[in-house]
């Protein structure tokens, strides 16, 4: 377990880099979507490098009201990012071209979070959040998604869900429940957004093709 | 090769993990209050025998309660009082204090109460809201309800609500501790509780040490359903968390411990329909999971009580008796193990209005002193905070007056 000023210190810093990132993703889909110069990961890491500085180090304390770095700011409102969702959010931010999540695993995170959450905050006196303390069935469940990943050739996934379980098991961020290392609610409306997304898209473009069909 | 070495960081995970829930302390018995433990549970006072009157007037003049203010601070408003007995016997009791409930001034406060002399000093400030957020680095936008705790290792903790976004709903859970008995203290910590951003646990009455040293504490959820919870705190992080209600209306659990592996829960009450009692959950398998119960005969307003062992095995509660409102603050008694609960005395009832609105005597809070002495702190109309010592001799012949008349 990480001392508590460590924790807080590398709890901010993961704040402030995935907030960086997001940053940096929404300016370049906003204003360098044509320019070509944004593939290169090392622009892209600087460019994360410094975003996530302004953020981290109370720069703006000297010369505004706020009391501190604005990392801390979208810290109170988020918490920590579950280890999945962060790692998935700095992998695809480092490798762009790579396909990320494959529809499946969005599937499998979207049903999770659907039945979850609900449960969680108290829809009937089952609360499938206290099997994070101390389940091994929950554990063995996680392994298995991440073993199922692996054998469907998604190394990344398995990867991304056995530092979850690492981070969990060393006690990398405050909490002690296996859930808030594999999932919270970003990475859950993330799965079902994307997922309603590319469905609409889909029956866009048949919707499109149906018509030229027909005309022609 | 990238596959073997992903195949094998996932075992390395599995075995962590595996260790990991290994080493958690399992689920462990209640303690026995030393009351209950006890086959003499008789009390210093005369106990009525069947058939006989109790002769209270007979006896040495009982002390009558002693009730004074906290003294005052600047502070327009005052909520959430609790107290905890120092190793010196004294009393230290928390409360938040602001402009307003949920202002960002809003800080919490702490006072001694000499148990020799019988007064209060000088309140203080124990954390703001700046202190608690760069402790804590992140944002807080107030701070709520503080609960002094006696971990198992002898040290003062507090625990304490703050909100970073939101209303109450969006509370959760910090502590810190004093090696000093409250005088300073460490750097606060958050606690996690919940899976949606951690948002909706707040805590109110004091909880208990488990056999084996970890703290439970009764908390309560508030955002879309209303319900109690119990955690389980080891090493200052939550280890585990069972459900002692569900559905949309049942807040800030006291707990009675009836035996190793028994307990009682009693709610605040907050459904809309129905009738406005005390509700009730029961567990008999040491917290791990509850059943609900029947509701007591017992009036609540959707307003906090608090509940009180006392060392002659009956239990206390003080409450707002009423269906709506606040403007009466009553006693009730029951033997350890039953719900035949008696209000037997009258703290506060004021039912004048100001500006339509009643005067509020709320959120009580009880503590057995170092000679056995009850204590009593409370909000008195938003305003002040109340403090009430009542003699257990007092108590007794209140408990005898009742049962004789």
């Amino acid at each position: 377990m990480l001392s508590n000023s460590v924790m807080q210190i590398v709890a901010l810093m993961e704040i402030a880099i995935s907030s960086a990132i997001l940053l940096a993703l929404l300016m370049q889909e906003l204003f360098f979507k044509a320019e070509g110069a944004v593939r290169m990961v090392a622009l892209r890491a600087l460019v994360c490098f410094v975003l996530a500085n302004l953020l981290f180090w109370p720069v703006f304390t000297l010369i505004s009201p706020l009391e501190l770095p604005l990392a801390a700011y979208v810290r109170g409102f988020t918490g920590e990012l579950s280890i999945t969702a962060m790692l998935l959010l700095w992998t695809a931010y480092i490798s762009p071209k790579e396909i990320h999540v494959p529809a499946g695993v969005k599937v499998w995170i979207a049903l999770v979070a659907i039945v979850f959450y609900p449960l969680a905050l108290g829809v009937s006196m089952l609360d499938p959040y206290a099997w994070g303390f101390g389940s091994f069935t929950l554990l063995a469940a996680v392994i298995a998604t991440a073993l199922f990943a692996w054998l469907a050739g998604f190394n990344r996934i398995a990867i991304i869900l056995a530092l979850s379980i690492l981070a969990w098991a060393v006690g990398w961020h405050e909490s002690a429940n296996l859930w808030d290392y594999i999932l919270d609610p970003f990475l859950g409306l993330w799965a079902i957004g994307s997922l309603i997304w590319s469905a609409w898209r889909g029956r866009a473009a048949q919707a499109q093709t149906g018509y030229l069909f027909r005309k022609g | 090769m990238m596959r073997i070495a992903s195949l094998c960081i996932l075992a390395l995970a599995a075995v962590a993990g595996y260790i990991q829930i290994d080493s958690r302390p399992p689920w462990t018995s209640f303690p026995m209050p030393a009351a209950l433990e006890s086959e003499l549970l008789v009390p210093e006072a005369a106990t009525p025998v069947a058939g006989k009157k109790p002769q209270v007037s007979a006896q040495v003049s009982i002390p009558e309660p002693r009730a004074q203010f906290i003294p005052e601070t600047a502070a327009p408003s005052v909520h959430a009082g609790s107290a905890i007995l120092l190793n010196d016997g004294n009393l230290r009791a928390f409360w938040f204090a602001g402009s307003r409930e949920g202002a960002t001034d809003v800080v919490i406060q702490t006072a001694v109460f000499d148990a020799k002399a019988g007064n209060w000093g000088k309140s203080e400030v124990v954390i703001d809201r700046v202190a608690a957020e760069k402790g804590l680095s992140r944002y807080i936008k107030k701070l709520g309800n503080p609960l002094p705790v006696r971990s198992s290792q002898g040290k003062l903790q507090l625990y304490f609500v703050t909100v970073s976004v939101g209303g109450w709903a969006g509370s959760s859970i910090s502590w810190m501790e004093s090696s000093d008995e409250g005088v300073t203290w460490s750097r606060p910590q958050r606690l996690i509780t919940s899976p949606a951003l951690n948002l909706s646990t707040l805590i109110k009455a004091p909880g208990f040490d488990f056999t084996d040293g970890t703290l439970g504490l009764p908390v309560y959820h508030e955002w879309m359903g209303k319900f109690g919870e119990l955690i389980r705190i080891d090493g200052g992080r939550v280890i585990d968390k069972r459900r002692m209600s569900s559905g949309r209306a049942l807040l800030q659990p006291i707990v009675f411990i009836d035996a190793p592996e028994k307990a009682v829960a009693y709610f605040r009450q907050a459904r809309s329909e129905g009738p406005a009692r005390i509700a009730s959950a029961q567990t008999e398998n040491a917290g791990q999971s509850w059943a609900s119960g029947i509701d007591l005969d017992l009036a609540n307003p959707n307003a906090a009580i608090a509940g009180l062992q006392l060392s002659n095995g009956d239990r206390l509660i003080a409450l707002n008796d009423l269906e709506s409102a606040r403007y009466r603050l009553v006693l009730a008694i029951a033997p350890a193990g039953t719900s035949n609960w008696n209000v037997i005395a009258e703290l506060e009832s004021d039912q004048t209005r100001i500006n339509g609105l009643y005067r509020e005597f709320s959120y009580p809070s009880l503590l057995l002193g170092a000679n056995g002495e009850v204590h009593l702190i409370y909000t008195y109309d938003r305003k002040k905070m109340k403090h009430i010592q009542f003699d257990r001799r007092w108590i007794e012949s209140k408990k005898n007056q009742k049962g004789s008349s």
